[in-house]
């Protein structure tokens, strides 16, 4: 049976006082890097909505004759939307709604610096009444709410 | 059979005996009376007419109803006098319970005691004791006594100088209840030359009455007896005094109470005999069916549950019952009320059962539709929704509706949870485009759909819309 060697009792408190120093270092420091860490990576900022219309087309990326009521004599309707900033590639929804109920939810993505983008809407003779349109972003945020009617 | 007619109830057992005593105090009241018998007259009239109208006799039953109408009027204008002292000279005590017993306890030896007095210091006297016929109708009203009877007041009543002195004196129990009545005078021609007119007047009473009168006379100082037309002659006390012994009741007043007795209790057994036919025929008579639409009712056992909508909101009863019953029920005495107590908030069936309808007495329901009842009930939550116009026609191709704001921009609305989580949006009512050709504003009501919303402040139901409209400029391709 091997002897342990007898440490004196100056180094042994001396040894304890070391290793406490340093786990306490140790644990401060991961602490200072949980603190620190969100700051360090940046959030991404949210598109900014500038602009957001009923036309009754797109020409050169812009809406044509923005209206609230519409013939269901066009055949097809537009929201449109201009983003800027764009920080980075996003993604928003245009949700179109008859009445109360949800017809499509478009998906568009969004590119830095800014971008504009449109949704269209086929009409038939059914769909005569009033409409919305909603604009959310990716985290669900509601932008903005168009309200426009189909008529005759 | 026979036990389904004596299962009538505690309300019509009530009814039966409240009618049968009412008839009973007014032939209490009215006995003796012309006025039962003309009523008596009328009850046997309106028996003919029901026969009549139930033959089909349309003219007999129509002239009995006018007869009927014609006795009523004359019970109040010709026997005014009898009413008046049936309802006048009887407390209330008498009037809801008292039966009066016929010339009981008069005191027998005052009056002769008075007569006699009265003879022999030849001071003329007409004396009237009533039996069980009123006379009210047949003689003028005098002057209301009310005074014990006492020999004395007898004498000074006839007294000259008395300015009552003239009339007759009625007496009735113990009491002079009236003096210085004028009685009618008899029209026969037979009587003896020497009696006056106050003998004529004691004859003409007793003509059309069964009152008995004495009459002193005032220059022979005779005491004379009217009675059922009979005159007699009485000169003697003894005479006199079992005449009016046995006019008054005297030693067969306990055979006559027992008489009296009997009387009443026949008459209050024909009383609950007509009470009872009449009942009968109410309630026994042709059934006859009745359609009812109801208003439904609900009871709630929780106060924040409300109900929403319901798939009808009145129920139809099918009722059955004797004519006249159906007749006289009124749509308020017909109750249709739902426990809202095992609800669950959505919808919910309900049964709709007879312990559920309430009827009067002998009426029963024969049928319920609809049996069944949708019934949305749920916790009412407030909701701000977003308001909308709803644009129907056509605008004109060269013109573009550029904006239109509504105000306000939403509603605050009230309705049950499940239907709130599900609208974003309330509408207005239609507005047309076609007229439209330039910029302006519009008033429209919004519609509450689904109807189980409403409007938290009833006030606000309209909107305000503010348009614009521009010229077109180039045509979308």
């Amino acid at each position: 049976m091997a002897k342990i060697p007898k440490m004196r009792p100056s180094i042994r408190i001396c040894s304890l006082l070391i290793m406490c120093l340093v786990s306490a270092v140790t644990v401060t420091s991961r602490i200072y890097a949980q603190v620190q860490s969100p700051v360090m990576a940046p959030v991404p900022e949210p598109p900014v909505l500038v602009q957001a219309q009923m036309c009754e087309a797109i020409e050169r990326f812009q809406p044509v004759n923005p209206a609230v009521v519409f013939s269901i004599s066009l055949g097809r309707v537009y929201c449109f939307s201009a983003f800027d900033p764009v920080f980075e590639e996003s993604i928003v929804y245009h949700r179109w709604y008859r009445q109360d109920r949800l017809i499509s939810n478009t998906r568009l993505v969004l590119n830095p610096p800014k971008w504009s983008s449109f949704s269209s809407m086929q009409l038939r003779p059914a769909d005569k009444g009033p409409w919305r349109v909603e604009i959310v972003d990716s985290r669900d945020k509601l932008l903005k709410t168009l309200r426009f009617s189909i008529s005759d | 059979m026979i036990a389904n007619f004596f299962d009538i109830g505690w309300q019509n057992g009530l009814d039966i005996a409240l009618n049968t005593y009412i008839l009973f105090r007014l032939y209490v009241l009215f006995r003796g009376t012309n006025v039962l018998r003309v009523l008596l007259f009328m009850g046997v009239l309106l028996v003919f007419r029901q026969v009549a109208f139930s033959m089909g006799l349309i003219i007999t039953s129509w002239v009995m109803q006018g007869v009927i109408a014609v006795a009523a009027l004359v019970i109040i204008v010709v026997f005014r006098n009898e009413i008046s002292s049936v309802l006048k000279t009887r407390d209330l005590k008498f009037f809801l319970w008292g039966i009066p017993r016929q010339q009981l306890k008069t005191p027998v030896g005052i009056i002769v005691e008075s007569v006699y007095e009265l003879a022999r210091k030849k001071i003329g006297a007409l004396i009237v004791l009533p039996l069980s016929k009123g006379m009210e109708s047949v003689v003028q009203e005098g002057i209301t006594w009310q005074g014990k009877l006492s020999k004395e007041m007898l004498i000074s009543i006839f007294w000259q100088d008395n300015p009552v002195h003239d009339g007759a004196v009625v007496i009735r129990g113990d009491r002079i209840t009236d003096v210085g009545v004028i009685l009618p005078l008899s029209k026969r021609t037979d009587l003896p030359s020497r009696f006056g007119t106050r003998h004529r007047a004691a004859i003409g009473l007793a003509e059309q009455t069964d009152a008995m009168v004495i009459v002193v006379s005032e220059e022979r100082g005779k005491i004379t007896l009217v009675r059922d037309k009979q005159i007699y002659d009485i000169n003697d006390a003894a005479v006199l005094e079992k005449m009016l012994i046995q006019h008054a009741g005297g030693d067969s007043s306990v055979r006559d109470i027992r008489k009296q007795t009997r009387e009443l209790a026949i008459a209050a057994a024909v009383c609950l005999a007509c009470v009872t036919g009449l009942w009968l025929s109410f309630s026994r008579g042709v059934e006859t069916l009745a359609t009812h639409d109801v208003p439904v009712e609900f009871v709630k056992s929780d106060q924040n549950m409300e109900v929403f909508s319901s798939s009808a909101s009145s129920i139809r009863l099918l009722v059955s019952g004797s004519r006249p019953l159906i007749r006289s029920l009124k749509p308020d005495r017909i109750n249709v009320k739902l426990n809202l107590t095992n609800t669950t908030p959505g919808k919910n069936s309900l049964s709709v059962g007879r312990n559920a309808v309430s009827l009067p007495p002998g009426i029963s329901v024969k049928s319920i539709e609809p049996s069944m009842l949708e019934v949305f009930v749920d916790v009412p939550l407030k909701k701000e929704i977003a308001l909308q116009a709803f644009w129907v026609g056509r605008l004109s191709p060269d013109l573009i509706m550029t904006r239109a704001v509504i105000e306000p921009e939403k509603i605050l609305v009230v309705g049950p949870s499940q239907a709130l989580r599900e609208i974003e949006t309330l509408f207005t009512e239609p507005i047309s485009l076609d007229g439209i050709t330039e910029s302006g504003k519009i008033t429209a009501g919004i519609v509450f759909t689904p109807s189980t919303i409403r409007p938290d402040d009833q006030q606000k139901s309209s909107v305000q819309l503010e348009y614009s409209v521009q010229q077109r400029e180039n045509t979308a391709s």
